[in-house]
């Protein structure tokens, strides 16, 4: 090799360096987290979260692939796999096939694995939750009570000073029950709430549906339970689909407009009629 | 025996073969039509995109024409109906004239609504689905009912000429006309039972004609009126497009005068007396549609809403200005202006001044269904180019040219055909008149 070639290969192998160099640089770092999820203590499920700093701002990332595993990262404890909407989220339901890695401890954690992409590297999430339920309940005089409990080795035990979120679900957040939205569990992991929401609009039956909450909390994740109390007041749904009006589809028209309508209509074609008729006499005058 | 002075006038009104200068203007006509009737196969065949008409101008010339020949239509109401009933029997020479411009323009109002559908094979859906409360229904009721009107407004006073017609069969000299003047009116025997029974139909006509054709003109107005659009909004409408379509009726009726008397030799029975007073009712109609026009143009520019500015603006000083302004100016000012002196009253001016108002008032209709239909409340956005701005290919001209030749050819047959000029009412007015 000349010292040509020499100077040659070396400035375009320092050429494919900085290519390779600039690329990786050019990949932002992929965050990633998980949030657990038991609702009324029987579906359970997991919320992936990924997001990556671009510009200085947080974003959230779509259609990363993510795979879910319980435990620990073997393809036997694998929950399944999801790809991240346009808010970077993903979700998995825990299947029934996880159940023995579930019941092997009061603590459970889970994993979740991104797949590597052109704009980002392989990423990794975890959480470590402890087992929990959350049960609601109602007494006299509209108080709501919720009992928060724990899994501790076999046993569930009370779990006090948790703050729980008592309140009414509607259609997109939650109502307060009262002024206070949350409510801290006793010894007894008892929190206690009065139902102080008269009139509120319920369903066709005056039907509302409670709801107790523990949201983000670093050793539970999110539990909630829900009961449907006749505390409302009953609400007919009124529609004016299928309705006589100026807008209806046909068939439906006012009476009054079908009125008025047919009878100009009848009014003005009966005197055509009757015209008609004065040509046929026309002619029989015209025979005779 | 008929007395001299009678024989004269059924000589001068009896219809009259074509010359050669009828001969070429059928000639003309025909081209025309078959130009449109060919443009229409086209479209029928590939669909309305041979049409400028997209998106947002979805109602270009062909709904201008509608309104154009609903407008013109009226005018049978006003001569026929409203000038019988004030018993101005000067009215009399014009009646047959104002009714067949009545009946072809509604023919062809009709039509091009048809023409303006994409899949017109579906046009029966109207009737087997439409909904009462549209105005596209009631628009069909009421231009049905009006054609109606119009037709036996125009048979029953044709009668006693009917009857007149098969007595000079000679003249004709085609036998299968004298055989339709006898399916026609072979049972006319001018009786006065006869001539009672007409009169009482012809007045109840005369009657039920005017809320008819006010009922036409304003429902064709809620076609626009009962959007919410820049320009259409306006509860100004139904006054504005009635007094607009008075006034061109009234100038189309000064023109077909003034060629009528020219080409039959009419000057006995079209008089000038005629052309003053139809002067006169044009610059009262042309003053009346100025208010109108006036209302519906300074009150909303005075406010300049921004979500109509820019349609406004657009007609005042904008992209349609030139046309904006030369159908005010032809349409109503120059009309005025001529009109409005007796020397301007002659037939020739008189001619002039109506062929300004038939014409400005044609691009009127333009403006007012066009340039709105370019400026929606909400912005055009990321529409292709060809969406935001309209003009009518060949395909459209040749149509819209068509369906004017159509209505023209309409009253050019009639003319041949029947008197243009009822005979028997004239006799009867002049022997009223040596009576008196």
């Amino acid at each position: 090799m000349n010292k040509h070639s020499k100077i040659f290969f070396t400035a375009i192998l320092l050429q494919f360096l900085a290519i390779t160099a600039f690329s990786q640089a050019e990949k932002n770092d992929l965050s990633l987290s998980i949030s657990y999820f038991n609702s009324n203590n029987h579906t359970q499920y997991l919320v992936a979260h990924a997001k990556s700093k671009i510009d200085g701002k947080f974003q959230m990332i779509p259609n990363i692939n993510l795979s879910f595993y319980i435990g620990s990262e073997d393809a036997a404890n694998l929950l399944g796999k999801a790809v991240t909407n346009d808010k970077g989220d993903a979700l998995i339901f825990i299947p029934p096939a996880a159940k023995d890695e579930w019941k092997k401890s009061a603590k459970v954690s889970f994993i979740i694995v991104s797949q590597k992409t052109k704009e980002f590297d392989e990423a990794k999430g975890n959480v470590e939750i402890t087992k929990a339920k959350i049960q609601i309940d109602t007494l006299a005089d509209k108080k709501i009570t919720a009992t928060l409990m724990e899994l501790k080795d076999t046993v569930w035990t009370a779990v006090k000073a948790i703050d729980v979120k008592i309140a009414i679900k509607r259609l997109d957040a939650d109502l307060n029950v009262a002024e206070t939205p949350t409510y801290a569990t006793d010894s007894l992991g008892v929190a206690s709430a009065d139902f102080k929401r008269d009139s509120l609009p319920g369903d066709s039956k005056g039907n509302l549906t409670l709801i107790a909450k523990v949201e983000d909390n670093d050793v539970y994740g999110n539990l909630s339970s829900e009961k449907v109390v006749p505390w409302g007041k009953s609400i007919k749904y009124y529609t004016e689909f299928d309705k006589r009006t100026l807008f209806a589809r046909r068939g439906k028209s006012p009476i009054w407009l079908e009125l008025l309508a047919y009878s100009i209509v009848v009014a003005v074609w009966g005197i055509l009629f009757y015209l008609i008729g004065q040509i046929k006499k026309l002619k029989q005058l015209g025979v005779s | 025996m008929e007395s001299l002075a009678k024989q004269k006038i059924i000589e001068d009104l009896l219809p009259q073969k074509f010359g050669k200068v009828g001969k070429i203007w059928v000639g003309v006509l025909l081209a025309f039509c078959t130009l449109g009737l060919v443009a229409y196969i086209l479209q029928l065949k590939n669909g309305l995109v041979v049409t400028g008409l997209r998106d947002y101008v979805s109602w270009g010339i062909y709904i201008s024409n509608f309104v154009f020949f609903v407008a013109i239509s009226l005018v049978g109401s006003l001569i026929t109906a409203v000038l019988r009933l004030s018993q101005a029997k000067w009215s009399t020479p014009l009646t047959r004239i104002s009714e067949i411009i009545a009946v072809s323009a509604i023919t062809f109002a009709s039509l091009i609504i048809i023409v303006d559908m994409g899949r017109p094979e579906r046009f029966y859906n109207l009737f087997l689905h439409g909904r009462l409360q549209s105005p596209i229904v009631w628009d069909v009721i009421v231009i049905t009912t009006y054609f109606f009107v119009s037709i036996l407004l125009l048979y029953f006073p044709l009668l006693p000429d009917m009857a007149i017609m098969m007595k000079h069969k000679d003249v004709t000299g085609m036998p299968w006309l004298n055989k339709m003047y006898t399916f026609l009116g072979s049972f006319w025997k001018n009786t006065a039972a006869q001539i009672h029974i007409s009169e009482k139909a012809i007045n109840i006509l005369s009657i039920t004609i005017i809320p008819v054709a006010f009922a036409i003109h304003t429902v064709t107005s809620w076609l626009f009126a009962t959007t919410y659009r820049p320009g259409w909004d306006s509860t100004n409408f139904g006054a504005y497009f009635i007094s607009g379509a008075f006034l061109v009726g009234a100038g189309a009726v000064v023109v077909a005068m003034f060629v009528f008397r020219k080409a039959y030799k009419l000057e006995n029975y079209i008089k000038d007396e005629h052309f003053d007073k139809m002067g006169k009712v044009l610059v009262l109609l042309a003053l009346l549609y100025l208010y109108f026009n006036v209302n519906e143009f300074l009150v909303p520019a005075f406010k300049m809403k921004k979500s109509e500015e820019e349609h406004l603006m657009g007609l005042f000083t904008g992209e349609f200005a030139v046309v904006f302004w030369f159908a005010i100016s032809t349409a109503m000012l120059i009309p005025i202006i001529i009109l409005i002196q007796k020397k301007g009253r002659k037939p020739l001016p008189a001619f002039i001044a109506g062929l300004l108002v038939v014409v400005g008032s044609w691009f009127k209709r333009y403006l007012i269904v066009t340039p709105t239909l370019l400026h929606p409340f909400l912005p055009m956005y990321d529409v292709p180019k060809s969406y935001t701005h309209y003009f009518p290919t060949w395909q459209e001209w040749s149509i819209a040219l068509g369906s004017l030749a159509g209505a023209l050819l309409i009253i050019t047959i009639f003319a041949r055909i029947f008197p243009i000029i009822p005979i028997q009412e004239t006799i009867n007015e002049i022997e009223e008149h040596e009576q008196a």
